[in-house]
């Protein structure tokens, strides 16, 4: 075996975990075979590990269930949080436009589902694709993509769109730690989005639609009691 | 019941003893069975047997021709043993008196 070759199983190995890179490359270096039939091996072995975890319907329901569709969802209303803000900060600088208090309490309303639905999509995420995470992170990011270039030139940047991001990967970081949410808390993570999904609208396919996604933080709320979830 | 590779691993790993791991383990299937055997399904179907509890394995010893990695080692376990075997019988019984048995034997048809 060449040393390019031995080079190119090395790189493709970076594809599997520690303990197993350490076998097969071991094995391989035993064995002393064509530089080809390795590098056919380790791909071979990277692709069936990376292929598994997508027998459960774990990685489906993360990806397709939550990320995509929670994407638009989450944008339309960091977009919304970011119309309040600057309208309040418009009325701060123009003394003579009232502050309504309909206007903070939506304000504020968003503002809860926006950290209250990232956070628990986040969380389900984590815990439930932690494999896939990637895939996920994925589907998430094509529709932010699409959305940031078409974004129109006004008052708001197109990042406004990517507010529910931080608290986002705060619940996927702790998700994929398999920390464990005190069920009160995580009733209160799932009523907060239920509710001001209710409040904001009232009818129409935009509560079927933002209802539909707030399956999050039920499961969050049903899981509560137990320490750590399978794992996909 | 097994599948026909997951009992070839077993078989092959039981015959090896303290000595089986990965390398071996293949090395000793593609000698009896004269076909390829790609680590990714040897591997994939090693993980397989240990999650139904038919094997065990560990990270044992780095040798210098390893270039100093460690061997995934593999021990049958009595459960294993049994499945292996179930499976041998069960292959013995459904061949007796079929034709390439029979040639083997010794044309006794």
């Amino acid at each position: 075996m060449t040393g390019a070759a031995w080079r190119c199983i090395e790189a493709a190995a970076c594809l599997l975990e520690e303990r197993e890179r350490e076998a097969v490359l071991g094995d391989l270096a035993e064995v002393q075979g064509s530089g080809w039939r390795g590098l056919i091996d380790v791909l071979g072995l990277a692709i069936r590990r990376q292929a598994e975890p997508w027998k459960s319907w774990r990685p489906w329901v993360a990806g397709f269930g939550l990320a995509w569709p929670g994407s638009f969802f989450l944008m339309g209303v960091s977009l919304s949080v970011s119309h309040g803000v600057r309208g309040l900060v418009d009325t701060a600088l123009h003394p003579g436009m009232p502050i309504t208090s309909q206007s903070v309490s939506l304000l504020l309303i968003h503002l809860l589902l926006l950290i209250a639905w990232a956070w628990t999509g986040g969380f389900v995420l984590g815990r439930i694709s932690r494999r896939t995470l990637w895939a996920s992170i994925l589907l998430c990011s094509l529709p932010c993509t699409y959305c940031m270039a078409e974004f129109p030139e006004g008052v708001l940047q197109s990042f406004c769109l990517l507010l529910f991001l931080l608290p986002a990967f705060w619940g996927v970081r702790l998700g994929m730690r398999g920390e464990r949410v005190r069920r009160g808390f995580a009733l209160a993570l799932a009523a907060v989005p239920t509710f001001s999904a209710l409040l904001t609208w009232r009818s129409g396919s935009s509560l079927f639609y933002a209802l539909a996604l707030v399956w999050p933080g039920w499961y969050v709320a049903a899981s509560g009691h137990k320490r750590k979830d399978r794992q996909a | 019941m097994l599948g026909e590779f997951e009992y070839l691993i077993l078989t092959a790993a039981a015959g090896l003893g303290d000595k089986a791991y990965g390398a071996a383990i293949r090395e000793e299937i593609e000698t009896a069975t004269g076909r390829k055997c790609s680590l990714g399904a040897l591997y994939t179907t090693i993980d397989r047997l240990e999650g139904k509890g038919l094997l065990e394995s560990w990270m044992g010893e780095a040798t210098p021709q390893r270039g100093g990695r460690s061997k995934r080692m593999v021990r049958v376990t009595g459960e294993g043993a049994n499945a292996a075997k179930e499976f041998y019988d069960s292959v013995m019984r459904i061949s007796r008196g079929v034709a390439w048995v029979a040639d083997r034997s010794g044309g006794t048809r």
